[in-house]
């Protein structure tokens, strides 16, 4: 039930992508909002699959890679959504489906099981530490995913290019008041989650030492994101390179995540 | 019945033709007149713009609806109908309708998807109403309502009408897509020409919080802040130019000058080390702008040829966009065209009600006759049964019927079933006529 309530949302999302796709090489027209329609529902079948998780294991879907994966997906999907409301951020949807895809995905290959079921993982101050991560995780990609465009389309208006991403992305006003509304949610939110996972860890008598990996994402992740902030909100590094560095601080942390997570954490890890 | 359309528009005659074809709406009273005076036409409504003037006709035979048309068009060009047919087209029933649809949607405009038609063609239907209330009837109502519902659907669900067509559109659009909105920001124009101003009045209207014109002599930019006539317009002098381009988001140039006029050294040398956003959209030829000013940062700066790709992009998505219309408007053309023939039934349905009506009558009549112990509840019991028997005897064909003339071969179903209940086509027992030694039926048919 949990693997095939995700895998339909899966294809909710991958439906919703291809058409946000196919608007995009038709460069425009009305095919964002049928595409955001799919994208909720996806998301609707998405959020049953994880109370299913919960009514089966009794436990919040935070540890473990497969749950914590899916449910950070879904904080992502959820966030995006919200901020597509406005029509003219749908656009946006076709760069942060991609990370929900690959996270549910994910979730969907490793297996939807718990690990770490004793009391130090099921306490509040762990909920919150995880929920305020995720929830920050989310509005990094969403900052990201509006860099990216935002570059893209200077490079279209500065070059001169009319084709499909001058008439299907956003204006960069737009994109970039989305860029630095995800980074405002954000950097304040991942920010809070490390500070709740430092206490939580010093609670719980663990170490914290950057060779542990999930320190060092963490680190790493906000330093990248702190870089984004500064780049967004100084007069000298505005537009394009602030854009440019938003964009590459997604980047920087997925490949940090990638490295660390295929070549050092185990499988029965708590990183992601 | 049959729909016709007889027209002249922007593909079968110049504009000098079309000029003389055009109907003011002062003068669509006398036209609607002369066509509803010619034989068997029973509706008409005239839609006429700067592209095109067409008739539609509702007639008995399609044929007295085209030569009526014809001939009514032709007057109107002063030529003769056979010299008129020459420039005219026209499409007859199914393919009259969807011709109205297309317009409406803009399929058949000069420039694909332009949003004016919509409201011209609603525009046209209302003036041919009240000038002739008697002579728009329920065919061409449901016609133009169709094709104008039909032509909002294909806006909303396709981009046909995205884009910047036009040059002054292109810039606004090329403007829009760097600052999203225009409230709060600022513009001058440089040059006093027809194209700097029309690309203004687009800003304009696009809600720029303020505007300022510069021209060579304060007084030809006054000249043209007169012309604009918008409150937020101002002119300045031309010395003032270096100084506004400090505090402007965007800057439209179109003067005659033999050489640049906005340098990238001046530029640069205005703003400083500042990366604000500004968008320079020069057309003017020999161009007013030089080039290397689009590399300074936060510059975007545009030429006529950049504004002329902007549109031929457009036009290129229009078109691809054209087909997913289409079907939309066979969606819709099915729903009218169906409604038409089931339409056609009527007459019918009403004489098979009206017959089988009169023998149950006669038949009833004949049966009580003579039995006079009945009271008047049993009688009247008897005679509601026979009513019902009829009536559930006739639900059937009634329904078959409306589905068989709203079906693809409705036409010659519904003979079949005339032939079948031997009723003529204005719905009267084909016997009443050859009593009657005349072809003509009872009356004409009213409606649904």
């Amino acid at each position: 039930m949990i693997l095939a309530l995700h895998l339909v949302a899966l294809l909710g999302y991958l439906g919703a992508w291809g058409v946000l796709l196919r608007a995009f090489r038709s460069g425009g027209g009305t095919l964002e909002t049928p595409g955001w329609q799919i994208a909720v529902a996806a998301v609707l079948v998405h959020a049953a699959g994880l109370v299913a998780f919960v009514a089966r294991f009794g436990t919040l879907p935070l540890v473990g890679m497969g749950p914590a994966s899916s449910t950070l997906a879904l904080a992502i999907a959820v966030l995006g959504l919200g901020a597509a409301v406005r029509r003219e951020r749908r656009p946006a949807m076709l760069f942060v489906l991609p990370v929900v895809l690959g996270l549910l995905g994910l979730a969907a290959l490793v297996g939807l099981r718990p690990v770490h079921l004793d009391s130090a993982f099921r306490g509040p101050w762990f909920v919150f530490h995880v929920s305020v991560v995720f929830v920050g995780c989310a509005g990094l990609v969403l900052g990201s995913a509006a860099g990216a465009m935002y570059v893209l389309q200077f490079r279209a208006l500065k070059r001169k290019s009319f084709g499909s991403v001058f008439r299907f992305f956003p204006s960069l006003d737009v994109l970039e008041r989305l860029n630095r509304l995800g980074l405002l949610v954000g950097f304040p939110g991942l920010t809070l989650g490390l500070l709740a996972g430092w206490s939580w860890t010093l609670t719980y008598g663990r170490g914290l030492a950057l060779r542990d990996p999930q320190v060092l994402f963490g680190v790493v992740t906000w330093l990248t994101y702190l870089a984004a902030i500064v780049a967004r909100f100084s007069p000298r590094w505005r537009g394009e390179r602030a854009a440019l560095v938003s964009a590459g601080a997604f980047v920087v942390s997925a490949l940090v995540f990638v490295v660390l997570r295929v070549l050092i954490v185990g499988p029965e890890s708590v990183f992601l | 019945m049959g729909l016709t359309v007889v027209g002249v528009n922007h593909r079968t005659a110049p504009i000098e033709l079309r000029e003389r074809f055009y109907v003011p709406a002062a003068d669509v009273p006398a036209a609607m007149e002369r066509l509803l005076l010619a034989p068997d036409v029973e509706e008409c409504a005239v839609l006429s713009t700067c592209n095109r003037t067409e008739c539609y006709v509702v007639a008995a035979e399609v044929g007295h609806g085209e030569r009526a048309a014809t001939v009514t068009l032709a007057e109107r060009a002063g030529l003769t109908p056979e010299a008129a047919a020459g420039h005219l087209y026209v499409r007859r029933n199914r393919e009259a309708a969807l011709h109205l649809f297309r317009v409406a949607a803009g399929l058949d405009s000069m420039v694909v998807g332009e949003p004016q038609i919509q409201g011209q063609v609603e525009q046209a239907y209302r003036a041919s109403r009240d000038a002739r209330p008697d002579g728009v009837g329920l065919v061409l109502h449901r016609l133009f309502q169709s094709a104008l519902a039909a032509g909002g659907r294909v806006r909303a669900e396709t981009a046909i009408g995205e884009g910047a067509a036009s040059v002054p559109a292109a810039a606004v659009q090329l403007v829009l897509k760097v600052f999203g909105t225009l409230e709060g920001r600022r513009a001058m124009v440089i040059g006093a020409g027809e194209m700097g101003e029309e690309t203004l009045r687009s800003l304009l209207d696009r809600g720029i919080d303020e505007a300022v014109v510069a021209s060579r002599t304060l007084a030809r930019a006054e000249e043209a802040v007169a012309r604009l006539a918008h409150p937020a317009v101002r002119a300045v002098p031309y010395l003032a130019v270096a100084d506004v381009l400090r505090s402007v988001d965007v800057v439209l140039t179109s003067t005659s000058a033999p050489h640049p006029i906005v340098t990238a050294d001046a530029l640069r040398a205005s703003r400083g080390t500042e990366g604000r956003s500004m968008v320079i959209v020069d057309i003017a030829l020999p161009r007013d702008v030089e080039a290397g000013v689009g590399d300074l940062p936060g510059i975007f700066l545009y030429n006529i040829d950049d504004l002329q790709r902007v549109v031929h992009a457009t036009v290129q998505a229009r078109e691809a966009e054209g087909r997913a219309a289409e079907v939309l408007l066979g969606e819709e053309l099915d729903g009218f065209w169906g409604w038409l023939l089931a339409r056609e039934a009527v007459p019918l349905i009403r004489g098979l009600r009206e017959e089988a009506e009169r023998i149950r009558r006669e038949t009833m009549e004949v049966a009580l006759e003579g039995i006079t112990d009945l009271s008047p509840e049993e009688r009247e019991r008897i005679l509601g049964a026979s009513r019902l028997v009829v009536q559930r005897i006739l639900h059937a064909p009634t329904v078959g019927l409306r589905k068989l003339a709203g079906g693809a071969a409705g036409a010659e179903q519904l003979e079949v079933a005339r032939r079948l209940f031997e009723m003529n086509g204005r719905g009267r027992p084909a016997r009443a006529d050859e009593e009657e030694g005349t072809g003509m039926g009872r009356g004409e048919d009213d409606g649904e």
